[in-house]
């Protein structure tokens, strides 16, 4: 027979499993070279880097320049930098991330006129309205938040915002065993806590209850209805999509790119654009590190030349400068006003915003998940 | 029980009865051994340990508190507690079915078997969670959808941590010899009280080991269970899950106090089961 001396030693080892990986904790590094240039990117983008490096090497001012990449969850990407983990070139979901990374010391205050004193456009010159398509500096590239639904769309979802929470009728069996089922529409957006892309769909969200007409308090019942016709919050924009295709919901918001990307590779879904919704802005900027890096700085100027923006739109972001997207604006859907940045939403952004909807224990959004738990 | 186990667990160093004369190079050699454990065990886990106690109290206790006690992690603590404890009865029991067939029948295939079941071990946890939402997703083939229940977060679990009660009782069923069980049925025990009352006591050590390892591992689990489960905050989301958001979004203070809560909660427990346990054969 086994000692009890035993069992209990094993105990302990296991309560030693039981303890969460450490490894999430500890930020990694990377080596740094002068010629490599490490970029630091949110999960999504990883694909048209890679198309953006390849083609900037190709360049006179990117031949021999190396790369040292690394693309995750927006936030957990801020605090590695944040951390100590090395970045020349960080290009994360929203602009409260760069604000964090200006507080860490990491990238300098000013960091929204790089894309002026070293991204090749000429203030001076012309103007910053003139080159790009939006007035906010600092911006790689524009796109929003859309409704993406089965093909055909069998629910007849529309482009309203307020009708997201309409109810749908299902019917069963037929004569005396009929029975009428009333649904409500699935919706399927990731985890706010942990994607980027979640904090601008519920934002836009609410944006959309205001500008239909809803006062403060009524966009808060809105935003609390539609959480509680959330069916998942997977933990990343790109998980909900994978749950969205294996048949999870009726309807994902997502990012407009990650929605034309999956379209375009032969899911069977379709998009709906919310007649009011809100300009998404990915922000980019050199650290203080990419600033003594001159490969760092040539690239960064490509990303906002002709070229790096037209890749950019080929792998549908919306491009900043003005030239592209005249040349692309055929391939997007056009919705005048009807997309608005944040700031002209709430003059006092996002900085602001985030912590007013999203701060864990305080925010809008928590209170309204802790209320229907 | 043997009088001399080696090596021994108890008390103050003795000198061997026998070559006394030896005596300083064995105990030389027997605390470099202790020492070479001891530095292992403290890099591996005692100090990641420390570090996690030391993170999570970074902030004063009044932080902890708040971030052990936030209702989100409440809500996560409650539903991957009780989803690991079925899951860990589950595996108890089928565990026992299992590492029996494994030990004392012969069949065509067992070899198989037998190497099949460590393979939930082998396979990545996330590999796994996307099979089981592919499996049981909304568009499931067997026509069974679990996502985003607790009995979906529970089958991913019990399929993750099946390997060690199969594998902790299967040894001892193997070396179990059946005498006393054969005395008892001669007196004319009943086939239920020889279980209860004989083979139960013997195999219980085992089984405890193997359901607790389960649970600990259960308590963890991330992979496997963060698609199922569809991560709704206050419904269906776990608390590993939970832990990880805390540290994605910059807060590793609050995921280390809850990771801390966890920790605590499931030594807890598994003393618990460990006293309750020898209590039961102790009745008997």
């Amino acid at each position: 027979m086994k000692s009890p001396r035993s069992v209990r030693s094993r105990i302990g080892l296991a309560a030693a499993l039981a303890s969460v990986p450490l490894a999430t904790l500890i930020p990694a590094t990377a080596h740094a070279d002068s010629s490599n240039v490490n970029v630091v990117g949110y999960s999504i983008v990883k694909p048209v880097f890679t198309a953006l490096e390849t083609a900037f090497q190709a360049t006179p001012a990117g031949a021999g320049v190396t790369f040292t990449n690394s693309f995750g969850a927006s936030d957990t990407q801020t605090n590695n930098v944040a951390n100590g983990q090395s970045a020349d070139l960080v290009n994360l979901s929203y602009t409260p991330n760069i604000s964090q990374l200006v507080t860490a010391g990491k990238v300098p205050a000013n960091w929204a006129s790089q894309e002026f004193s070293l991204g090749g456009l000429n203030v001076a010159l012309t103007g910053k309205k003139q080159q790009t398509t939006y007035p906010t500096p600092g911006i790689l590239t524009d796109s929003t938040v859309v409704f993406v639904v089965r093909a055909g769309n069998p629910l007849k979802i529309s482009n309203s915002w307020l009708k997201l929470l309409k109810t749908y009728k299902t019917t069963t069996g037929s004569g005396k065993t009929k029975v009428v089922t009333t649904h409500t529409i699935g919706i399927v957006t990731p985890n706010p806590t942990t994607s980027g892309s979640a904090r601008w769909n519920l934002i836009a969200a609410y944006a959309g209850a205001i500008s239909a007409g809803d006062t403060p308090s009524q966009a808060n019942d809105y935003l609390k209805s539609l959480l509680t016709n959330t069916v998942a919050q997977p933990v990343s924009g790109s998980a909900s999509l994978s749950a969205f295709l294996s048949g999870t919901g009726d309807v994902l918001l997502s990012y407009e790119d990650d929605a034309l990307a999956a379209v375009a590779s032969g899911a069977p879904v379709q998009i709906i654009y919310p007649s009011k919704t809100i300009l998404i802005e990915n922000p980019v900027a050199l650290t203080n590190s990419g600033l003594s890096n001159p490969a760092a700085e040539a690239f960064y100027a490509y990303l906002f030349s002709s070229a790096g923006q037209t890749i950019l739109a080929q792998n549908g972001y919306r491009p900043v400068l003005k030239s592209v997207w005249q040349n692309t604006s055929s391939t997007f859907h056009h919705f005048g006003t009807s997309a608005v940045p944040i700031t002209t939403f709430d003059p006092s952004g996002w900085d602001t915003l985030n912590g007013q909807f999203f701060d864990p224990s305080n925010g809008i959004v928590s209170q309204l998940e802790q209320s229907i738990g | 029980m043997t009088a001399h186990s080696f090596p021994p667990t108890d008390g103050p160093l003795q000198p061997p009865r026998k070559g006394w004369l030896l005596w300083p190079f064995h105990t030389l050699s027997r605390r470099m051994g202790q020492g070479v454990a001891v530095t292992f065990y403290s890099l591996v886990v005692l100090i990641p340990l420390a570090a996690l106690f030391s993170n999570a109290f970074n902030d004063g206790w009044g932080f902890f508190w708040k971030a052990a006690t936030a209702k989100e992690a409440l809500s996560a603590y409650k539903l991957t507690i009780i989803c690991s404890l079925i899951a860990a009865g589950v595996n108890a029991v089928m565990g026992l079915g299992t590492g029996w067939v494994l030990a004392r029948d012969s069949f065509k295939g067992k070899a198989i078997l037998n190497a099949l079941i460590d393979l939930p071990f082998a396979l990545p946890t996330v590999v796994a969670g996307v099979t089981f939402y592919t499996l049981y997703g909304p568009k499931s083939p067997v026509h069974l959808t679990l996502t985003g229940t607790w009995t979906g977060i529970t089958v991913a679990i019990v399929f993750v941590t099946l390997p060690f009660t199969v594998r902790s009782v299967q040894p001892v069923i193997e070396t179990m010899t059946f005498n006393a069980e054969a005395a008892a049925a001669t007196l004319g025990a009943s086939p239920w009280r020889v279980f209860r009352t004989i083979t139960l006591p013997t195999l219980l050590p085992a089984i405890v080991t193997g359901a607790g390892l389960a649970f600990a591992r259960a308590m963890g689990e991330y992979g496997s269970v963060v698609f199922i489960s569809n991560n709704l905050p206050f419904r269906t989301e776990v608390a590993s899950s939970y832990i990880y958001s805390l540290a994605a979004a910059g807060d590793p203070v609050g995921a280390a106090a809850t990771a801390v809560t966890m920790l605590l909660v499931a030594l807890a427990v598994l003393v618990a089961v460990s006293v309750a346990s020898r209590r039961l054969v102790k009745g008997h």
